[in-house]
């Protein structure tokens, strides 16, 4: 008989493919079971954001800037409204900021419970995204009922935020708090505690510590490391700073920690949020007077602006050049540096049912990779 | 029914002339059986090729449960009789959502899914994104909207169950078959040379 | 540390926590070796570029994070806009791979040492890269992709306007 042992084989996963984390592929060399070596491909979702930015003033530019990232829109519309008010020089009000606050933890929320819903149905567990999914949405009302959109806000605007708090906001912001607090048992016992969970989780997809800050790792990654970074605390912005929370960290590098971590982070979500219920004014202009629309120009300058999304990092890059128009925004996302530089080396000898597992505890998400 | 009378007479008739019971609808009505099946299970793969994918964790799971109208999500393409393009195309995806499309089985059905499909949406000035999806596939039914509300989306399954059931319209597949060529033609128009292999083509390398 | 930064080179605090550095191209890898070694900005967060076309130039800011990820300096450097070339970083930071990458095709910049500037985004583009400013992404769809009708989008609306105006007015004056 021939010899087929060390043969290797080259599948593509995705981009149609239910264990991908969007519309992206990985290329895999595998040798039987093992995978060998690793490429990314993306371009799937490629729209050229950011030469459409370039020909849109800032109220149409605002209205694709929270398109950028599908699951978690709002530290998108953080970014963008906080590096046109340095460029502009606009300081917002104490209650607008509280209310971004509020919005971007809901956000958060929102994201970690989609993500539980992805991670377990990577391994097969079925209940919990029909769980998660359901829960998220109760967030999602709310956020209707803010925003007027269930996905997508549009809400944080430059100058401040778009609308008032409807009557009964907070109390109702309240009790759903609760309801999810509630929840995280239910979830510890289906799913963090989930031996099945544990054994495919645990030791799997172990990151290298030693270069996690070097190579610009963020978010969960780091914190799964033990390596306390969150910009909410060491760059804070908005008023994050006069909040009282902890950045959740554990030590096994691997994917079990990382959902650790965001298990941490829900919890601390709903402490901040509680914490910005009691504090906010209740008083105060919600919006900036701004300038009309055609004359609204941004000075020859540029910025870098950061917001901890529920994955890490979001950067933007943005330079004006004395015109209604925008130069340039560059985005760069958790998952450009996780995609390629920590994944392709991450997956090597792993299996390949562990390829699901690992992108999903690694919150790639491909349209901020390629905009 | 009196039938001796001229009016018994005039009903029967009419139940005659009617199409539901005319004798020459009588040969698909094994047709109408299986296309009424055929509209109670519908099983979608979802290409996540846009944004409209996030929308499909919330109808699928417990608060939509769209599986109470028979729609199932599956994972390849040879197994689906629907087949979902949520959202922008952009040319590298589209290549894919056309070779996806030609795997599956007839009778298949394409759901267009967001403004973008339909028009270009937000990105109609974007040089990397389809504008009209249906000229390189036969799309059955545009949802609109940016994006969709779960809601939409649950609305246009039952429309398009409705036009399975009743045959209102001929379906995409037959149209992608007989006009083959003009979804070829505009296919060519933005791949060029690297559009995907005609069946016959295919069938020539497996000859080889 | 940024202190010891501002002994040897002329930084500009542009914003609390964000400091800014501009250089000559041809010491890019020598400065930021020595950035990264000497103070604690020691990795690569992104590396934008900007079209100045009207200087003919691209101007591109690395942004560095310091390892507390609490400060960030930009180091800008330009280029001609024509023959664009770089030394690559792929040696100091491995991220800088796919950043160069990017740039690479959006551009058309060359990063000298960086051997895997193939495809990252499109797939077989002949045109000129995208991002730059010459390329006019309007007219490369209106000659590629025809519009439903009853889109005709980008139209001059002050005409319309004008006779809303015009018509509500006279409304107004009838009463």
């Amino acid at each position: 008989m021939e010899n087929n042992d060390n043969r290797l084989i080259k599948i593509y996963h995705g981009p149609q493919h239910p264990g991908i984390t969007g519309n992206m592929s990985m290329e895999l060399d595998l040798l039987g079971e093992t995978i060998k070596g690793a490429r990314t491909h993306v371009g799937y979702l490629h729209r050229g954001f950011e030469k459409l930015i370039e020909r849109r003033t800032i109220i149409q530019a605002f209205t694709i800037v929270c398109r950028i990232c599908v699951p978690e829109p709002d530290p998108n519309e953080e970014n963008f409204a906080r590096a046109v008010e340095g460029l502009a020089g606009i300081e917002i009000s104490q209650r607008a900021k509280y209310i971004r606050v509020m919005v971007l933890e809901m956000a958060r929320l929102a994201a970690q419970m989609l993500w539980m819903g992805g991670q377990s149905g990577s391994i097969g567990l079925g209940v919990v995204g029909q769980w998660s999914v359901y829960d998220r949405d109760l967030i999602l009302d709310l956020f209707e009922e803010l925003t007027g959109g269930r996905v997508y806000h549009m809400y944080i605007y430059p100058g401040g935020v778009r609308r008032e708090l409807p009557n009964g906001f907070l109390e109702k912001l309240a009790q759903l708090l609760d309801y999810l607090e509630g929840r995280l048992l239910a979830y510890d016992s289906i799913f963090f505690e989930n031996s099945t969970f544990k054994k495919r989780a645990i030791g799997v997809g172990v990151v290298n510590r030693d270069e996690a800050l070097k190579n610009g790792y963020v978010g969960q990654v780091l914190r799964g490391c033990g390596i306390e970074r969150d910009v909410r605390r060491d760059n804070p912005y908005l008023v994050y700073d006069k909040l009282d929370f902890e950045i959740p960290t554990y030590e096994g590098c691997d994917v079990y920690s990382r959902a650790l971590v965001r298990r941490g982070e829900m919890v601390e979500s709903i402490k901040i949020l509680r914490q910005v219920i009691a504090q906010m004014p209740s008083e105060g202009a919600i919006m900036q007077k701004l300038p009309k629309h055609r004359k609204f120009k941004l000075p020859k300058e540029d910025i870098y602006v950061a917001t901890e999304s529920a994955r890490g990092e979001f950067g933007y890059y943005m330079a004006g050049d004395g015109s209604e128009f925008i130069r340039r925004m560059q985005v760069k996302g958790p998952s450009l540096i996780h995609g390629f530089t920590l994944l392709e080396n991450l997956l090597v000898d792993e299996e390949l049912s562990n390829v699901a597992l690992i992108m999903n505890s690694l919150g790639i998400c491909p349209p901020e990779m390629e905009r | 029914m009196p039938e001796n009378t001229q009016e018994g007479f005039i009903d029967q008739q009419k139940v005659l002339d009617n199409e539901e019971y005319s004798i020459k609808n009588t040969q698909s009505i094994i047709q109408k059986a299986v296309d009424w099946f055929r509209a109670r299970s519908m099983f979608v793969l979802a290409y996540g090729t846009g944004c409209g994918a996030i929308e499909m964790p919330p109808i699928f799971t417990s608060r939509y449960d769209i599986e109470r109208l028979g729609v199932v999500g599956v994972a390849t393409p040879r197994q689906a009789d629907i087949l979902i393009v949520s959202g922008y195309c952009s040319y590298k995806t589209l290549k894919r959502v056309i070779r996806s499309y030609e795997q599956m089985n007839e009778p298949k059905y394409v759901i267009g899914l967001g403004s973008c499909t339909i028009n270009g949406g937000m990105y109609w000035d974007s040089y990397n994104t389809i504008k009209k999806l249906d000229e390189y596939l036969p799309v059955d039914m545009y949802i609109n909207g940016c994006m969709p509300r779960p809601e939409a989306l649950i609305e246009g399954f039952v429309k398009l169950q409705d036009n399975i059931r009743n045959a209102k319209s001929e379906a995409g597949y037959i149209q992608y078959r007989e006009n083959n060529a003009f979804y070829r033609a505009n296919q060519e128009k933005i791949f060029g040379k690297n559009t995907t292999p005609t069946f016959e083509e295919n069938f020539a390398g497996m000859n080889q | 540390m940024i202190e010891f930064l501002k002994k040897h080179y002329e930084i500009v605090e542009k914003a609390p926590r964000l400091y800014k550095l501009q250089i000559e191209s041809d010491k890019l890898v020598e400065i930021l070796s020595s950035v990264s070694i000497n103070s604690n900005f020691i990795t690569l967060s992104q590396i934008a570029c900007t079209d100045w076309i009207e200087d003919e130039v691209f101007a591109l800011n690395y942004i560095l994070t310091t390892k507390e990820r609490d400060k960030n300096l930009m180091v800008e450097v330009r280029i001609s806009r024509v023959h664009c070339s770089l030394p690559t970083l792929l040696n100091l930071y491995p991220q800088a791979q796919v950043m160069e990458r990017d740039l690479h095709e959006m551009y058309g910049i060359n990063f000298r040492g960086n051997d895997t500037l193939y495809d990252f985004a499109l797939e077989n583009w002949n045109e000129i890269p995208p991002l730059r400013r010459e390329f006019d992404t309007l007219a490369y769809v209106n000659e590629h992709f025809d519009f439903r009708i009853g889109r005709e989008d980008n139209k001059d609306v002050k005409a319309e306007v004008k006779r809303r105006k015009a018509q509500a007015k006279e409304s107004k004056d009838g009463k």
